[in-house]
C-alpha cells in the first residue's frame, strides 16, 4: 500500500471548458470586482450606484451635449485600442513589449517634429502621411533595436523596454521644459516653456455628423482593428507569429528564420503604438508631457485580459475608456472620484478576471477520503 | 553658505533622498531571487507610504508607521504571491496591475481624506522622530563625512541595516541558498524537497513590506502634504526595477548603487548650487539638462544590460528562472 499521502488539494489542469460557461466565470468576476468598487465608494459616502451610472453612461443621460460625451470618450478610446491590438502582436509571441509608454511618445514627438519644420510648405494630406510615416519609423526602429538585442545577445526585453520608457519620457520633457533658440518645440510667444501649437495643415481631419464631429483616426483605429485580424488569421507572416509563440524550437525545425520574424514583428507592433502617438498629438493639436496618458501600461493589461483576441481587444479597451472617461466626467458631480479611481477599479477587475483564469485553465482536485479510496480498489 | 557646506550638503542629500530607492531595490532582489519579477514596486510602495503615514500620525507613532507600512505593503504583496505562485497568472501583467491598483488606491483614499488629512507637523512623535538625526558616536565628528555619512534619520540607518541583514540572510544561510536555488531552477529544488509555494510566499510578502517602509520613508521626506496630482512614490519604484540590475541582484551592491543612482538624481536638483559654488571646477553643471540626470539611471541600466548580455559573462547573477511561473505537474 502506498503510504505517502497525497496533498490535500491539488491543482489540475482542465480539459477545455464550454465558452458559455467561460463568458459566465468573466462576468461573475467583473461584478465581483464592482462589489468591491461599491464598497469602496460608499466608505467615502457616495452612492456607487449614481456613480456607476454616471461613469457607464459617461454622463450623457439627461445631457443636451451627449455628442460631447461621445467624441471626448473617442479621443481616449483610439489611442488605447491601437496600442493594445500594436502590443497583441508582439505577446503573441510571447515577446514581452512592455515600452508602449516610450513608443508611443516617440511617435508623437515624430510626428510633431515634421508637423512643426515642414507645416507651412506643403498641403495638408501630404503632410499628415509624411507624419505618420515618421511616426511609425522612429517608433518602430526603438522598439526594433530591443528586438535586435534580444535576437543576437538575449537581451532581456521585458527589462529594456520599460527602460526605454523612461528615456523617451525625459527626452520629452526636454524638449517640453527647455528654453532656447532652437527649440522650435515650444511657442516663441510664452514666458513660461509650452508646448507651441501645431500648423493647421497638421490636424486629424473630421468628419461632422450633425453637431457630432468624428475624428477620421477613429475609422483608422477600426481598420487596424480589422486588419490585424486578418493579418494573425490569415497571412502566413500571421502564422508564423503564433508558431513563433507556442515553440521557438518548432519553429525553427520548420525552417522558419525566427530571429527576423521576432525583430519584424516587434518592429511592426512598435510601429503602431507611434501611430496611435502620430494620431494623438494631431489630433490634440499639440503635445504635452503627459500626452500618453499611460496608454502604454493600460494597453498592456487590455491586451492581456482580452486573451490577445482581436475582437476582445476592440471591447475590453472600450469597457476601459468608458470608465476612465466615465470617471472624468463624474467627477463634476463628486469631486473625490476622477480618473484615478478608473485605475482602481481596473486594476480590481483584473485582478478577479487573471482569479477566474485559474478556475478557467485548472481545477482542484480534493484527495479523497480512506473510505472512497477502499471503495474504488474494491 | 561657505563651498564646503555646499559640498557637505549634497553628499548629505543624496543619502536622505535615495534611501527609499535602496528599500525599493532590497525588496525587488528578494522577491527576484524567488523566481518572481514583480513589476508592481511603484504601487506596493504607494500602498505601503499612504497607510503607514495615516496610521503613523493617527496613533502619533513612528515606530507604528514603519510597522504598518511593512505590513500593509506585505498584505498588498500577498495579492501577487496568490495571483501568481497558486493562480499561475502571468508576473508582468500582475505586476502592472499592482502598480496601477497601489497608485489608484493611494490617490482614492487620499483625495477621500482631504479635508481631514493629517498635517505631520501635528504628530510630535512622528515628525521629531524622522527630523531628527541620530548622531553615530566618533564617526559623526569627522569633517564633512560625519555630516554627510553619519548623522541621518533612524530609516536611513534601519535601511542599512535590512540591505545587510538581506545580504547575509541570502549568502551565509541555508535558507538563503534554498532560496537562490527556487529562483535558478525551481524543479531542481523541488526534488530536493524544498517547499517551493512556502518559500515564494514568505519571500514576496517579506520584500513587498521591505518596498512599503520605503514608500513611508518618500511620505515623511515630503513632509506628508498630499497633492492631487502627484504620488509620493514619483518614478522611484521604476527606477528601483532598474537598481536591481545594476546592483546584479546583490544587497551590498545595492546600497552603493543608490548612492551612484542618487547621485544623479540630487544633481537634479543641487547643480545650480555647486556650479555656483564651484564656478571653474564644476561651472559646466549648470549646463547640463536636468532631464539627463533623470534620465540617466534608466540610459546606465539599458547599457549594463546591454553589456552584460553581449559579454555573456557568468557573472551575471540574474536569477535563471526569473518571470518563470512554476507549475509541478509540467516540469
Amino acid at each position: 500500500m502506498n503510504k505517502a499521502k497525497d496533498p490535500f488539494v491539488r491543482v489540475v489542469k482542465r480539459d477545455k471548458m464550454h465558452p458559455l460557461l467561460m463568458v459566465a466565470f468573466y462576468c461573475i468576476a467583473i461584478l465581483a470586482a464592482l462589489l468591491v468598487g461599491a464598497v469602496l465608494l460608499i466608505s467615502l459616502g457616495v452612492n456607487p450606484l449614481v456613480l456607476y451610472k454616471d461613469m457607464f453612461t459617461i454622463g450623457m443621460i439627461g445631457s443636451r451635449f451627449a455628442y460631447k460625451s461621445i467624441e471626448g470618450l473617442l479621443t481616449v478610446f483610439t489611442p488605447l485600442l491601437i496600442t493594445s491590438l500594436a502590443l497583441s502582436l508582439a505577446f503573441k509571441m510571447r515577446f514581452w513589449n512592455i515600452g508602449g509608454e516610450g513608443q508611443f511618445i516617440m511617435g508623437a514627438l515624430a510626428a510633431a517634429t515634421v508637423a512643426l519644420r515642414l507645416g507651412g510648405r506643403m498641403p495638408s494630406l501630404p503632410l499628415l502621411l509624411l507624419m505618420f510615416l515618421a511616426a511609425m519609423l522612429c517608433a518602430g526602429v526603438y522598439g526594433g533595436v530591443v528586438a535586435l538585442l534580444n535576437v543576437r545577445f538575449r537581451t532581456n526585453e521585458t527589462l529594456m523596454t520599460l527602460m526605454l520608457n523612461y528615456v523617451a519620457l525625459y527626452l520629452l520633457h526636454f524638449v517640453g521644459e527647455t528654453q532656447a533658440p532652437w527649440n522650435f518645440y515650444l511657442s516663441s510667444e510664452s514666458v513660461r516653456p509650452v508646448f507651441q501649437k501645431l500648423p493647421k495643415a497638421a490636424f486629424m481631419p473630421t468628419i461632422p455628423i450633425g453637431k457630432f464631429s468624428l475624428n477620421i483616426s477613429f475609422l483608422f483605429a477600426v481598420a487596424i482593428c480589422v486588419g490585424i485580424y486578418f493579418y494573425i488569421k490569415k497571412t502566413k507572416q500571421g502564422y508564423e507569429i503564433s508558431v513563433v509563440g507556442d515553440s521557438v524550437s518548432t519553429a525553427r525545425y520548420a525552417g522558419m528564420r525566427v530571429n527576423r520574424i521576432i525583430v519584424r514583428t516587434m518592429f511592426l507592433s512598435a510601429a503602431l503604438v507611434g501611430l496611435a502617438g502620430g494620431f494623438y498629438v494631431s489630433g490634440a493639436q499639440a503635445l504635452s508631457t503627459s500626452i500618453t496618458n499611460n496608454v502604454g501600461w493600460t494597453g498592456v493589461i487590455v491586451a492581456w485580459l482580452s486573451k490577445l483576441n482581436t475582437f476582445a481587444i476592440f471591447g475590453v479597451s472600450l469597457l476601459i475608456s468608458i470608465m476612465q472617461y466615465g470617471c472624468q466626467v463624474a467627477s463634476t458631480q463628486f469631486p473625490i472620484i476622477d480618473s484615478n479611481f478608473a485605475d482602481l477599479l481596473q486594476g480590481v477587475i483584473l485582478f478577479f478576471v487573471l482569479a477566474a483564469d485559474f478556475f478557467i485553465r485548472f481545477k482542484l482536485v480534493f484527495r479523497k477520503s480512506a473510505k472512497q479510496q477502499k471503495g474504488e480498489e474494491a | 553658505m561657505n563651498r564646503l557646506d555646499v559640498f557637505t550638503l549634497f553628499l548629505f542629500n543624496i543619502v536622505v533622498y535615495n534611501i527609499p530607492l535602496l528599500y525599493g531595490t532590497v525588496g525587488e532582489i528578494i522577491i527576484e531571487k524567488s523566481g518572481s519579477l514583480n513589476l508592481g514596486v511603484e504601487g506596493i510602495m504607494a500602498v505601503g507610504a499612504i497607510f503607514g503615514y495615516l496610521v503613523g500620525c493617527y496613533t502619533n507613532s513612528l515606530a507604528v508607521g514603519i510597522l504598518t507600512s511593512f505590513i500593509c505593503a506585505g498584505l498588498f504583496g500577498i495579492v501577487f504571491a496568490v495571483l501568481t505562485v497558486t493562480m499561475q497568472a502571468n508576473q508582468n501583467v500582475t505586476g502592472l496591475t499592482m502598480t496601477t491598483f497601489g497608485v489608484g488606491l493611494f490617490f482614492f483614499i487620499g483625495k477621500g481624506l482631504s479635508g481631514s488629512w493629517p498635517v505631520m507637523t501635528q504628530y510630535a512623535s512622528v515628525n521629531d522622530g524622522f527630523k531628527n538625526p541620530i548622531l553615530i558616536p566618533l564617526l559623526s565628528k569627522i569633517p564633512v563625512l560625519g555630516k554627510a555619512f553619519f548623522s541621518h534619520n533612524i530609516l536611513v540607518y534601519l535601511g542599512i541595516l535590512i540591505a545587510v541583514g538581506v545580504w547575509f540572510y541570502m549568502n551565509k544561510t541555508k535558507a538563503g541558498l534554498r532560496l537562490r536555488a527556487i529562483g535558478e531552477n525551481p524543479a531542481a529544488a523541488d526534488s530536493m524537497g524544498i517547499n517551493i509555494t512556502l518559500y515564494k510566499y514568505v519571500h514576496i510578502i517579506l520584500g513587498s513590506g521591505i518596498m512599503g517602509i520605503g514608500g513611508y520613508y518618500m511620505g515623511l521626506n515630503l513632509g506628508g502634504s498630499f497633492e492631487g496630482s502627484n504620488c509620493w512614490i514619483n518614478g522611484y519604484g521604476w527606477i528601483a526595477v532598474a537598481l536591481v540590475i545594476f546592483a546584479n541582484w546583490s544587497t551590498a551592491k545595492a546600497i552603493l548603487g543608490t548612492l551612484v543612482f542618487g547621485f544623479f538624481n540630487t544633481l537634479q536638483i543641487y547643480s545650480g548650487s555647486l556650479a555656483y559654488a564651484f564656478p571653474k571646477a564644476l561651472g559646466f553643471l549648470s549646463k547640463v539638462p536636468p532631464q539627463l540626470y533623470q534620465a540617466l539611471p534608466f540610459i546606465i541600466t539599458a547599457i549594463v544590460l546591454i553589456l552584460t548580455s553581449v559579454r555573456k559573462s557568468n557573472k551575471s547573477a540574474q536569477p535563471a528562472a526569473l518571470g518563470l511561473n512554476y507549475y509541478r505537474e509540467e516540469r
